[in-house]
């Protein structure tokens, strides 16, 4: 597993680029993403999926068992939950309108982290316990402070792509129209 | 016993990084999903079982710790991720399929060392 190179399984084939794989397509169409989801919005979606399924649970348990305990903090968290939630599901629609909600939550999400983190390392004494914004994301590997910042440029591709005139590759395009997404052979 | 215990976790660790480490360099070299990569994620979904499997045992054998609700959610949500992951990335076509895989591999080892805070029994 840790030696790549000795491993070319049935589905690798030594040439780098002209890889005949089993979609049998031209490789290079596989750089032009078809929708906010797909292309390195399928990483982005993931790891936008985890810190929604995490940040919430987490600020779900702490409000129920110590609310008490730090509730700026924990409030704090839960709004981060809702917003990294609102920013994977509109990530993953990927509609005009998702990809407007996407460029606003992504926005409040480096604002809240930007704030967040100042204020934490300003007047500690409001957080005894941590919110995923603590420190900018320290916890977390700064991932929460970096992720609003590959969204937002992701998200302005996205935008640029569909002002663009007579390119309908977007999620509205003639790709999603002839249906050739359905035989795709993943 | 504690070394027995700690084994499972450490090698999880070890195999989450390698795996990350792989799936990067595929994605580095433009390679799609393949089936060395999904069996991979498979033996770390079956070390994530077994060490589910040794905690549920501590807790049937009596012992519990502080952050119950914590670690039950964690217990749910840790087999999980390496099949959400597997599913998600075989959606994609491109390099960045393998990317979501190494994501998985990273969130198993961060995982372990999370599990070994909520619950120090736990060794690592």
């Amino acid at each position: 597993m840790s030696e790549p190179a000795a491993s070319p399984g049935p589905a690798a084939s030594p040439g780098p680029a002209a890889s005949p794989g089993p979609a049998a397509s031209p490789e290079p169409a596989a750089s032009q993403p078809d929708s906010t989801r797909t292309g390195p919005g399928r990483l982005l979606v993931a790891v936008y999926g985890l810190f929604a399924l995490s940040a919430s649970a987490r600020a779900g348990v702490q409000i129920a068992t110590k609310f008490g305990h730090a509730p700026v903090a924990y409030v704090l968290s839960a709004f981060a939950g809702v917003v990294y939630i609102l920013a994977t599901v509109t990530l993953t629609l990927g509609s005009p309108t998702a990809r407007r909600i996407a460029v606003l939550s992504c926005s409040v999400e480096l604002a809240g982290v930007l704030a967040v983190g100042t204020w934490s390392l300003a007047d500690p004494a409001s957080f005894p316990d941590a919110t995923v914004w603590s420190g900018y994301g320290s916890g977390y590997g700064f991932v929460p402070l970096v992720l609003p910042v590959f969204g937002l440029l992701w998200l302005r591709r996205w935008s640029r792509r569909a002002r663009t005139p007579g390119n309908d590759r977007g999620v509205s395009g003639r790709y999603r129209r002839s249906g050739r997404w359905r035989h795709s052979p993943w | 016993m504690s070394s027995v215990n700690g084994a499972v976790p450490t090698t999880i660790i070890v195999a989450g990084l390698a795996l990350a480490g792989y799936a990067l360099l595929m994605t580095a070299l433009n390679r799609r999903m393949n089936v060395p990569l999904l069996a991979a994620v498979g033996v770390l979904e079956i070390l994530l079982l077994v060490e589910v499997g040794i905690i549920v045992a501590k807790l049937t054998g009596g012992q519990r710790p502080a952050a119950l609700a914590t670690l039950i959610g964690y217990l749910i949500a840790t087999p999980i991720v390496p099949v959400v992951a597997a599913f998600w990335g075989l959606m994609e076509r491109s390099r960045w399929g393998p990317a979501v895989i190494a994501v998985a591999g990273l969130v198993a080892a961060v995982l372990m060392v999370r599990l070994h805070q909520i619950w120090p029994v736990i060794h690592v």
